[in-house]
């Protein structure tokens, strides 16, 4: 089977000046409204005065949860300035796209309705102002938000901007009721799959609202809720895998962001050894479970597991297949930022060139 | 080594800082409780303007469930990933002995003579004496 990664039909409206046609992409970046009025603004009653904003409620960073180089002058936090972010971020580092994932923490509702709505807000937001007032040039790629409650709503919001020049993916929170390979989510990777545009699962709303914590019971410590994000995205792509999503739905493709990368190799080598035995209870899995990444599934590098010698990071990479999966995100403005000059070792010209660009040009056609 | 005025005492009281440039080297000179340290403004982990963080005490070891808060106004941590360094020495909390960053002297020394300046012959004027005590960076 041969997937086409660029949406031919998508249509290209970059007006000039034309990003470059090189350049760094980076696949994790957060903007945010420079007030909850400006969400207010796209909210219908009764959600406009249901909705005050706000996110985890509790594990919050006990340091700083944004790099405090970040905040722009005037008003506003981190990631709500256009021209501060373009400065601090693309500017400095060369980076010729963005592709932005806005925090809505929709997913934590137990109102499907107030979900949706608050990701219907967001998606109207972002594609006013950072994907069309602030992006005269097309740099800023976004991410259409759905609420993962109400999977036929969810669809709905995806057909909604299906088309749109600037949305390249839908994404989710982390946090869930089930694991995503299970079949009551399949009308949002119908959408996803029929539009050809990859679902992003990005860290949020663990063990929050209406979400189970994917550990046992709810750790103590911002370390140990933060360290264990990644126990969730593996969950997920255990379920996903077993569970047939690709072989359903063909086009379907999945993005792990921020979700760590190094646990990939040990989880897939007993996904397979597993499977050899076991495979008759899912007749579906056709093929060793890893065989199926390459085609759907992508991980993005931030934030980067360093061990204290970068030759066995470098063997990391390796095993993990990042030349082929790997895509750089920096995951600005939050305070475990990766600097696309010093998060890597050193890297092979092809490597390099791989992972912190062409690997995402291919991935989201650009 | 040389001598760079980084500027009076008074333009640094305790608890502040200012970020200096020398020799194109980003330096941060701190007030810490009356006297003054500087550290260079460049974080070892990741390049990150270090001297721009936030200067706060910390919870020194402890045993479990024990908080000991100590240290107050004398420890930086880096803007970006928050890493903790001691603003007396350069050197890091986690991990002293290797994860440092560069500490210069500095030193306060009274204003020799205030520079005088153009002045007009034709104005009546009265000699001033300003002494200031000046913030001297060692580089």
């Amino acid at each position: 089977m041969t997937l086409s990664l660029a949406n031919e039909a998508r249509p290209t409206t970059e007006t000039s000046p034309a990003r470059p046609r090189t350049g760094i992409i980076d696949c994790d970046v957060h903007p945010g409204p420079k007030s909850n009025a400006e969400i207010k603004e796209h909210l219908p009653q009764p959600f406009r005065d249901r909705w005050n904003g706000g996110g985890r409620g509790f594990f919050g960073n006990p340091v700083h949860g944004a790099r405090l180089d970040a905040v722009p002058p005037g008003d506003g936090g981190p990631g709500t300035d256009p021209d501060f972010l373009r400065r601090q971020l693309l500017d400095e580092f060369g980076i010729a796209h963005a592709i932005l994932l806005p925090r809505a923490f929709c997913n934590l509702h137990p109102d499907p309705d107030l979900g949706t709505a608050v990701a219907a807000a967001y998606n109207d937001w972002l594609a006013e102002t950072w994907l069309d007032k602030y992006n005269p040039d097309g740099a800023f790629k976004g991410s259409i938000t759905v609420a993962h409650q109400d999977p036929p709503a969810a669809a709905r919001e995806i057909e909604r901007w299906a088309g749109h020049p600037h949305f390249v993916q839908v994404m989710t929170d982390s946090g869930a009721r089930a694991p995503f390979g299970q079949r009551q989510y399949y009308p949002i990777y119908e959408a996803c799959a029929r539009h050809n545009l990859p679902f992003a699962i990005h860290p949020g709303t663990d063990g929050m609202g209406i979400n189970v914590q994917p550990s046992p019971g709810y750790p103590t410590h911002y370390i140990e809720w933060h360290t264990g994000l990644s126990l969730a995205f593996q969950a997920h792509l255990i379920s996903l895998l077993t569970e047939g999503v690709f072989e359903k739905f063909p086009n379907f493709r999945v993005v792990l962001v921020e979700g760590g990368t190094a646990w990939l190799p040990g989880l897939m080598w007993r996904l397979d050894a597993e499977w050899k035995a076991l495979r008759s209870e899912v007749p579906w899995v056709k093929r060793r479970p890893s065989e199926y990444l390459k085609d759907h599934v992508r991980l993005t590098s931030q934030p980067v597991e360093q061990p204290d010698d970068d030759r066995k990071l470098l063997q990391m990479l390796e095993l993990m297949d990042a030349e082929n999966l790997l895509m750089f995100s920096s995951d600005y403005p939050h305070w475990d930022f990766d600097s696309p000059t010093h998060a890597l070792p050193k890297l092979p010209d092809a490597l390099h060139r791989r992972i912190f660009e062409t690997n995402a040009r291919a991935w989201y056609g650009l | 080594m040389a001598k760079h005025v980084v500027g009076t005492v008074a333009e640094i009281p305790p608890g502040q800082r200012k970020i200096v440039e020398v020799d194109g080297i980003s330096i941060g000179v701190f007030n810490v409780g009356g006297a003054f340290h500087a550290l260079r403004n460049r974080c070892p982990h990741q390049g990150a303007p270090l001297c721009r963080g936030s200067v706060k005490g910390t919870a020194l070891p402890s045993a479990p469930g024990e908080y000991v808060w100590a240290r107050d106004g004398e420890i930086l941590r880096c803007p970006w990933h928050g890493w903790e360094f001691d603003l007396l020495t350069g050197r890091s909390i986690f991990n002293p002995h290797r994860v440092r960053v560069k500490a210069y002297e500095v030193s306060v020394e009274a204003a020799t003579q205030t520079e005088a300046g153009e002045v007009d012959p034709r104005v009546d004027t009265y000699p001033v004496t300003v002494e200031a005590d000046q913030v001297v960076l060692h580089v």
